[in-house]
């Protein structure tokens, strides 16, 4: 059980997602916005010759564009074959948990409930584990739940 | 022991699949050796590795097959077609079994027993069957000898490929930075990299290339089949089996193409006793071609049956309502024809067992569009048909305009568009009605939308008239759409979007361009869904006949020839401005200050596209003349003269092409003469880079033994004495030691340098230069030349 987990911060919550999932984290430069798109969309950025698609995860919880001056970095998943940026507010710490993911405790806001899975516990504190698959595929995620 | 029963499938399918048309061709003539060595190899291989893979059912298949071919191979049998037949059944045989292992699922229990006893039995002596007609598919040659290939897994070339496509940008930045600073040897050293890029980019983009042989493969055996079903004799040919096109659109093209063979087989020829009573040959002839044009695959195939009955097609629509009669009197022969791509029409008369499977011509067609192709038809009624599908050499390369939008840009695939003009264009006029938006435009009513309406964009105040574009979606019917401006066009390489954004379905993919900042594709189809245009043809015959007037006036025609460039386009130029097309030595061809320039004639020629290195020994150019001037235009290869409209179907007003014209369904490239010949440069150009210096005291041993050669060595021609009675050019320019040389001999206003012996002036006036200064003496030289130009 002792996996590698990824500590950030979004939309005032700690998150942890298992280093699988992610390729690299990386400054957010530039992104070209997509008209049409629902507001988690924020647009797409190019990160050398890939495109990534960035996802706003902060929208996909509060339901409100995070403005654009508050996105220094995404981290970079490879999601069903295509590339995506998900924006986090910070990246504290990537490290093993030895006791690994325990089960959720108490009343999870519904905002984050279709999209945690666990508790992960770093020095003290409690995360939520997070999969990156399931803020692009939700209802996925809700069906299996 | 996975890997190897991997193996053993993949190369047991494969090898299934090239000896499908084998069998049938060794069919035709049971007396060739190598085709029937061929067979038995590929049983006795399978025969082999399935002993030791413990795969019984596959060893008693081929074992039997083995047997039968080994009596033929000794004479003991003939290969009648039953024989065949009955091999190619134990071939299906052993390809489902393998399909069934490779996915994992369970084995198919089909007795095969079956069909090892009519692999014996079908040696009976009655021969009473048809023979096949032959099939040629001029593949002979070469069988034994095999091309050294290894088997990569297509997610590495994709690494590859991403790869190529981070140097590439890699590349661009560094071009740019190496800008800043100009330093020829790091530049020199760049193009060299740049080049390599290049190189490897096309290699790696081939490396997804794939022979068209693959996608005939299955067609012998299908004609074959078909044939004995139905009763009748056909001739196939395959032509042109080594042109290659990506591998993913080889299994697009492969449903469309299956379609149209069973379609000409079961509709269009004829059983033998009508072809007799035709006066045509018992054995139809149908024919597979396939060639590259452009960036173009062209599939050719042609029968010649019975062709389409288009009064039955014109019937049977009339009959569904979907035309009215007077309408139908309208129509021209061609667009009878294209009924057939009609949903739900066709001239079958019974719905039979091969092509009448609910999938008509429509699907053919959308399915051929929806991959960028073009489909169309000739039809010779009672004499055959031919069907003729275009489609772009890859699905990741597409030729796209960008636009933009609410201050953005998007890019559109080429083909879509089928008009673009101004709204201040006399011929289009804007109307509103309930909201609805309306462009006329020569009489043809659009609906009307605007691209930044439909994507939810601020639509920004622009100074300057918008564009309209006509855009035709595959299925759709065309509207007009306004954005800001339509940039450039180029060819994008294009690249599946994510699901989310594909959600929004007015996007087809995205592209990064050079700048970095990633792009959509906008889909033609999707957008007039999105606006929720209504999708009702208004009466299209009334509405051709309206155009036809219009186009009485519009449509002249003028001679045009197409190429195609030394960079790989193919382009048209009109013919009037074509002097000849003439083969000239790579040698001649050089390039100064910027210019490209040829030799011709003694003459220094300017080169109008700026190639002027070159791979081959003779280089193919366009001698253009606009009545004035002449210029060289080489190119690649001339293709043909065609017509094209005297103004393109699409205008554009960027870099050295003026328009896209269509011609035989192609989108080409043409030409701006105008813009071609206002790039020359002014002058012709003068071999000598300065003009004459003409020394005017001949004699003068010190002007013939040491002012000559500085002159020559500087560069200049000379010339000793005025000469007499000829005209001196305007940039030559007299020299003279003696201070107070007879003036008159020189013509009036032609440039002169004094030279004097002495070290100082003789006088404030005096302008004349000591003959040993060397600097000042060029400096003299270059000024009297530049106070001509001046």
């Amino acid at each position: 059980m002792n996996e590698l987990y990824l500590f950030a911060h979004v939309a005032g919550t700690a998150i942890a997602v298992k280093s699988t999932e992610i390729e690299a984290v990386v400054k957010v430069t530039e992104i070209s916005p997509v008209p049409g798109m629902p507001v988690h969309i924020a647009g797409l950025s190019a990160l050398r010759s890939r495109v990534l698609t960035m996802v706003d995860i902060g929208a996909l919880i509060h339901g409100r564009k995070t403005s654009s001056d508050s996105w220094p970095l995404a981290i970079v998943a490879d999601i069903s074959g295509h590339s995506y940026g998900l924006m986090v507010d910070s990246v504290s710490d990537i490290c093993t948990v030895p006791g690994g993911a325990l089960p959720l405790r108490g009343q999870l806001d519904a905002a984050w409930a279709p999209y945690a899975q666990a508790i992960v516990e770093n020095e003290g504190n409690p995360y939520l584990l997070v999969s990156l698959a399931g803020f692009i595929e939700p209802r996925q995620l809700s069906v299996a739940a | 022991m996975d890997d190897l029963l991997q193996e053993f499938i993949s190369e047991t399918q494969e090898t299934l699949e090239a000896l499908a048309a084998e069998v049938v061709a060794w069919e035709t003539d049971p007396t060739d050796r190598d085709r029937l060595d061929a067979i038995f190899r590929f049983f006795h291989t399978v025969k082999g590795s399935c002993g030791f893979l413990n795969l019984p059912r596959f060893e008693k298949l081929s074992h039997a097959a083995e047997d039968v071919l080994s009596d033929i191979r000794e004479g003991k049998r003939v290969a009648d077609p039953a024989t065949v037949s009955a091999v190619l059944a134990v071939m299906d045989r052993i390809g489902e079994l393998a399909e069934a292992v490779a996915s994992g699922a369970a084995l198919p229990n089909e007795n095969d027993d079956f069909l090892i006893q009519s692999l014996h039995q079908a040696a009976g002596p009655d021969g009473a069957e048809a023979p096949a007609a032959p099939v040629n598919n001029g593949r002979r040659e070469g069988q034994q000898s095999p091309l050294r290939t290894i088997r990569l897994p297509l997610t590495l070339i994709d690494q590859l490929m991403n790869g190529v496509s981070d140097m590439v940008l890699a590349r661009n930045e560094l071009s740019r930075k190496l800008r800043e600073r100009s330093d020829p040897d790091l530049d020199s050293a760049f193009e060299r990299l740049s080049t390599c890029v290049a190189d490897m980019r096309d290699a790696i983009s081939k490396t997804r290339m794939q022979r068209v042989d693959r996608l005939f493969a299955a067609i012998p055996r299908m004609v074959r089949d078909l044939g004995r079903d139905l009763g009748k004799v056909i001739d196939l040919e395959l032509e042109g089996g080594d042109v290659e096109m990506d591998r993913e659109m080889v299994e697009m093209v492969v449903d469309p193409l299956t379609h149209i063979v069973r379609n000409s087989i079961d509709h269009g020829i004829e059983l033998p006793a009508q072809r007799r009573a035709a006066g045509k040959p018992e054995a139809g002839h149908l024919r597979v071609a396939a060639r590259q044009s452009g960036n173009q695959i062209v599939i050719e195939i042609s029968d010649d049956g019975k062709g389409i009955d288009t009064s039955r097609l014109v019937a049977k629509a009339i009959g569904d309502g979907t035309l009215t009669s007077e309408s139908a009197a309208r129509l021209s022969e061609q667009d009878k024809v294209d009924l057939i791509f009609r949903a739900g029409l066709s001239t079958a008369e019974q719905v039979t067992a091969i092509s009448g499977r609910g999938v008509g011509m429509d699907v053919v067609r959308a399915n051929v569009e929806r991959i960028g192709g073009v489909i169309t038809l000739d039809n010779m009624p009672g004499q055959g048909l031919s069907i003729t599908l275009r489609v772009p050499l890859t699905l990741t390369i597409i030729p796209g305009l960008i636009i933009r939008a609410g201050g953005q840009h998007f890019a559109i695939p080429r083909a879509a568009i089928v008009e673009i003009l101004h709204d201040s264009n006399d011929t289009l006029s804007l109307s509103s009605v309930g909201g609805a938006s309306i462009a006329s435009i020569r009489g043809v009513r659009h609906s009307m939308i605007d691209l930044e309406d439909v994507l939810g964009l601020h639509k920004p105040d622009h100074a300057g008239p918008r564009t309209i574009m006509v855009v035709r979606s595959s299925s759709g019917i065309p509207f007009a759409m306004g954005v800001t401006a339509v940039e450039n066009h180029e060819e994008l390489v294009i690249r599946p979007a994510s699901p989310p954004i594909m959600a929004a379905g007015v996007y087809a993919g995205m592209t990064l361009p050079d700048n970095g900042q990633p792009m959509l594709l906008l889909d033609a189809g999707g957008l007039s869904n999105a606006a929720r245009l209504p999708n009702v043809i208004d009466d299209s015959a009334a509405r051709e006949a309206d155009e036809a007037v219009a186009a009485e006036a519009e449509i002249q025609t003028v001679g045009a020839l197409r190429f195609i460039e030394i960079t790989g386009e193919e382009r048209l130029l009109k013919l009037s401005l074509i002097e000849r097309v003439e083969d000239i030595d790579a040698a001649q061809f050089g390039a100064s200050g910027g210019r490209g320039f040829v030799r011709v004639e003694g003459r220094l020629l300017p080169v109008a596209n700026a190639h002027h290195r070159f791979e081959g020994e003779m280089v193919t150019s366009l001698r253009l003349r606009d009545g004035e001037n002449e210029a060289y235009y080489p190119v690649a290869r001339v293709i043909d003269i065609v017509q094209m409209p005297s103004v393109p179907d699409m205008l554009l007003s960027r870099g050295p092409v003026c328009g896209i014209a269509v011609v035989d369904g192609a989108h080409l490239e043409v030409v701006d003469a105008f813009a071609l010949f206002a790039s020359l440069p002014a002058e012709a150009i003068e071999e000598k880079s300065a003009g004459r210096c003409i020394l005017a005291d001949a004699d003068d041993i010190w002007a013939q033994e040491i002012l000559a050669p500085l002159l020559r060595h500087a560069g200049h021609d000379v010339v000793f004495g005025i000469p007499a009675g000829e005209a001196m050019h305007p940039d030559d320019i007299v020299l003279t030691t003696r201070a107070d040389s007879d003036v008159e001999t020189v013509p009036k206003g032609q440039p002169v340098v004094r030279l004097r012996s002495a070290r100082g002036p003789g006088s404030k006036k005096d302008k004349s230069i000591y003959r040993y200064d060397r600097d000042a003496l060029m400096a003299a030289i270059e000024a009297a030349r530049q106070g001509r130009a001046a």
